[in-house]
């Protein structure tokens, strides 16, 4: 599908690569270089067989696909992982806060606070904290890029604003969710059985409450990781971060089908492990799924 | 000079002139008789290929000729800054691999010029500066060009360069099946197997044509071209930037950056780099590379625009170099088409253009007027007594009444790039003053650009169409390819024969007075024929931290840093 729609994008790929202003005998040049110039099928019968042998072949600008891949996948699964360690605990405490003061001006200020959040582009977040943080306090850089050889400190700094503002993005639907599940395990007979047991509150927050609101608020955040992987083109080009995120959007920019066919694919693995992961937190957190599949 | 009299000044003056050739004496009555002034003397002479010591002796004997425009901004001067510390650049993101073959835009060249070197440099002034080349002479007609390439200079890997890598370097870039950008430069000029290196140290270049100003299409403004290994693979330069430069490559990381190391076997002595490290950031855009340079992530911004970068002009802790450019917007109209086969129309079109509210409003004054020709004012070649055409709405809409063509209707193509939607409104906008309803079609680039031949690409085909250009040292390529009956790039289909034999005899010219000759007729011309609105030729822009100094930039988009530091 990826190659088919990447045919239909306009102009070719020796264009693409030398630039309008570019002799057409450059261009046809360049393209019996790249083998661009073969049919359409022939050009995916090679990517594919290359494919199943591990091969991901060679990008149009003359780098093994797997090396143009790689280190974009590396700085995003850094800005993805550290945006995720911060806003699901976030989020979900801040559900949990909401959904127990139920009501009151700290639900509405969480609820509404976090759905507006979410509500504001990702790039209006951006711009807020770059004139903020970066140009106004000098706290952090304007950039996500950060140099060859940092600390892990020296990453943090550099990844903290791009992450924020996938924080702000996120939180409000997490918390959303958090709060509902938490609301429905709040309202459950076994939550009125333990408390009528005389256990603890926290006790019965952690045991019964929390692991039954959480289900479906793992569900919301297993299908964020795939756009939290590759879905970041944005917030990369103005952190000017190269991410794979970019590298696709400029892969399908400049028609480089075997970095855009291959990084579809391994964003699209990404979503299947996130999805897998999520399926066995679900099923360890609730047994009726366990057992369900056991019997 | 003062120990001297005049007579025997004027015994050297003859000495000197009875050993030169005919054209260089041309250049030397150019310069006396007032027609140019000292530095296009000094240009023109290097042009033909007169020394420097050479040129400054016949400047002071000779006397001054007329003042004539400058390129702007201070020029590059020795600063005084620390030695050592590393400067940081930001550059546009490079479109092409880093591939001397394949680079198109200016992240790429710049980097190209960093570790590589051209024979000649064309420096802000539009002068043509001897690096590779240690001197170059036309025979009589300039249909054959002699360069003198310089001895002792080594590759970075130790090998030493000579005239074979040279003529290997040309013969490479000019065979068609190698796919080099630098072709559509050459197409006309220079064939495979035009380069022949006749001795070590000696390259003679047979022309297709006669062509005045070749030693520009050896230059960095033919930025593709800087001297390769002969044998080398293009395709493999990034593994380690081969070149004769002051910088040696430490880390490149593709779509990141690129950093270097000085070259200790650097042949220029003069030119050794003062910092100790050399890094480049590369900038997918141009908005994120505005905020690298406010927020103090890149020491030098090596250009940006006066739309995306309005914020830099204003900012006291940026300083701002600026460089007068032939870097412009050609907006085409097809003179086969309706209702632009009019010329009326096409001259109504211009007319109704508020050129003022551009330069000023959307340039913010960072720009030269255009006169409807490539002839930008930064060209010592542009005659200046042609009258520049002003907004005139009345003599415009006259003129569509005139030609039958009231409630106009037309489609502007273009693309989302640079401040072109911003000039496409603003044209919008003007042509309403004379009931001229103006449709944009703004889409991305590859869109607009299509395949980029005739029938398949929408800035060939469309009616009317905005299009950029970026700049060059000597206009040719502008009055050739968009605009030449055969032209490549001919969006506005403009098929002249008396225009084509004009751009042929200019571009033969040799001496200064021939070509504005040439290029008065052909300014006149296209200003009664408006193929193409020249509204405005842009300045090159460069930024840096106010305590940096000695960056020195040319409007092509290669950028100096071998002589920068923090100032003393």
């Amino acid at each position: 599908m990826v190659f088919l729609a990447a045919q239909v994008l306009p102009g070719d790929v020796g264009r693409r690569v030398l630039g309008p202003f570019a002799d057409q005998a450059s261009v046809d040049a360049l393209n019996k270089q790249l083998g661009t110039d073969r049919p359409l099928i022939t050009q995916y019968w090679d990517w594919i067989s290359s494919f199943v042998t591990g091969d991901l072949g060679e990008s149009i600008r003359n780098r093994p696909v797997s090396d143009v891949l790689f280190d974009p996948m590396v700085s995003s699964g850094k800005l993805a992982l550290l945006a995720f360690v911060i806003v699901v605990p976030l989020a979900i405490a801040g559900g949990v806060v909401a959904a127990m003061n139920e009501g009151s001006f700290r639900d509405r200020l969480i609820s509404v606070g976090g759905l507006s959040a979410t509500a504001i582009p990702e790039f209006v977040w951006a711009v807020f904290f770059i004139l903020i943080f970066a140009l106004g306090l000098g706290l952090f850089p304007t950039t996500a890029q950060f140099p060859d050889g940092s600390s892990v400190f020296t990453q943090l700094k550099y990844l903290l604003l791009p992450s924020l503002c996938l924080v702000c993005v996120l939180f409000g639907y997490i918390a959303r969710m958090a709060r509902a599940g938490t609301i429905e395990a709040l309202d459950a007979d076994y939550t009125r059985t333990a408390i009528l047991k005389g256990l603890p509150r926290r006790t019965v927050i952690r045991r019964h409450v929390l692991r039954n609101s959480l289900l479906p608020t793992i569900a919301v955040v297993a299908t964020q990781a795939g756009y939290l992987i590759g879905g970041l083109v944005i917030i990369e080009v103005i952190f000017n971060y190269n991410g794979i995120g970019q590298t696709l959007a400029r892969a399908a920019t400049q028609k480089d089908i075997p970095v855009l066919q291959s990084g579809v694919l391994l964003v699209g693995i990404v979503y299947l492990v996130a999805t897998l992961i999520a399926d066995i937190l679900y099923s360890v957190l609730n047994p009726r799924v366990r057992l369900g599949a056991a019997e | 000079m003062g120990a001297l009299s005049r007579d025997e000044i004027q015994r050297q003056v003859d000495s000197v002139r009875a050993q030169r050739s005919e054209l260089e004496n041309h250049v030397i009555d150019e310069y006396r008789a007032g027609y140019i002034g000292r530095r296009e003397f000094m240009k023109r002479g290097a042009v033909v290929g007169m020394s420097l010591p050479l040129l400054s002796f016949l400047a002071s004997a000779c006397g001054s000729g007329e003042k004539e425009p400058s390129s702007g901004g201070s020029p590059a001067t020795k600063a005084d800054v620390s030695k050592g510390g590393t400067i940081r650049t930001g550059l546009q993101l490079p479109g092409s691999d880093l591939d001397p073959i394949k680079v198109n835009n200016q992240g790429a060249l710049a980097v190209l010029s960093q570790s590589g070197e051209f024979l000649i440099f064309s420096d802000r002034e539009l002068k043509p500066i001897p690096r590779l080349a240690e001197s170059w002479k036309p025979n009589g007609d300039g249909s054959k060009w002699t360069f003198k390439i310089r001895q002792g200079v080594k590759f970075q890997d130790g090998k030493p360069m000579t005239a074979e890598d040279v003529a290997a370097t040309f013969n490479l870039h000019a065979d068609p099946d190698n796919g080099s950008n630098a072709l559509s430069a050459f197409t006309g000029v220079l064939s495979k197997g035009g380069a022949q290196a006749t001795d070590d140290s000696t390259v003679v270049f047979e022309l297709d044509a006669p062509n005045g100003n070749f030693p520009f299409t050896t230059s960095s403004d033919n930025y593709n071209l800087i001297i390769q290994p002969k044998g080398s693979d293009p395709t493999k330069w990034s593994k380690t930037f081969p070149g004769t430069g002051p910088w040696k490559l430490e880390k490149y990381t593709p779509n990141v950056g690129v950093n270097y190391v000085p070259n200790p076997d650097y042949w220029d002595k003069s030119r050794q780099p003062l910092p100790s490290r050399n890094e480049i950031k590369f900038y997918e855009k141009e908005e994120a590379a505005v905020l690298g340079v406010q927020g103090g992530e890149v020491d030098v911004l090596a250009q940006f625009s006066p739309v995306n970068g309005k914020a830099l002009l204003t900012d006291q802790n940026v300083q701002v170099i600026e460089l007068r450019a032939s870097q412009h917007r050609q907006m085409h109209m097809r003179t086969d088409k309706e209702p632009f086969n009019d010329k009326r129309v096409r001259q109504a079109v211009a007319l109704l253009i508020n050129r003022e509210n551009i330069v000023k409003g959307l340039l913010e004054g960072k720009s030269d007027y255009g006169n409807d020709s490539p002839f930008a004012p930064v060209y010592p070649s542009t005659d200046k007594s042609v009258a520049q055409r002003k907004q005139d709405v009345e003599k415009a809409k006259a003129l569509l009444s005139e030609a039958g063509k009231g409630n106009l209707s037309v489609e502007l193509r273009g693309w989302n790039g640079f401040e072109m939607p911003q000039y496409a409104q603003l044209v919008q906008n003007d042509l309403k003053d004379a009931g001229i309803g103006v449709k944009l079609n703004f889409t991305d680039s590859a869109t607009y650009y299509g395949d980029a031949v005739y029938g398949k690409s929408p800035w060939l085909d469309s009616t009317f169409g905005i299009t950029e250009y970026g700049h060059r040292g000597v206009p040719n390529v502008f009055l050739d390819a968009p605009l030449k009956s055969d032209g490549t790039w001919n969006s506005a289909h403009f098929k002249n024969k008396d225009y084509d034999k004009l751009v042929n005899e200019y571009v033969a010219s040799i001496d200064l007075q021939s070509q504005r000759t040439a290029a008065k007729k052909i300014q006149e011309m296209l200003l009664d024929e408006v193929p193409i609105v020249f509204a405005y030729f842009y300045f090159y822009l460069t930024a840096t931290k106010p305590d940096i100094a000695g960056v020195d930039v040319s409007a092509m988009g290669h950028v100096d840093v071998s002589q920068a530091g923090t100032k003393a």
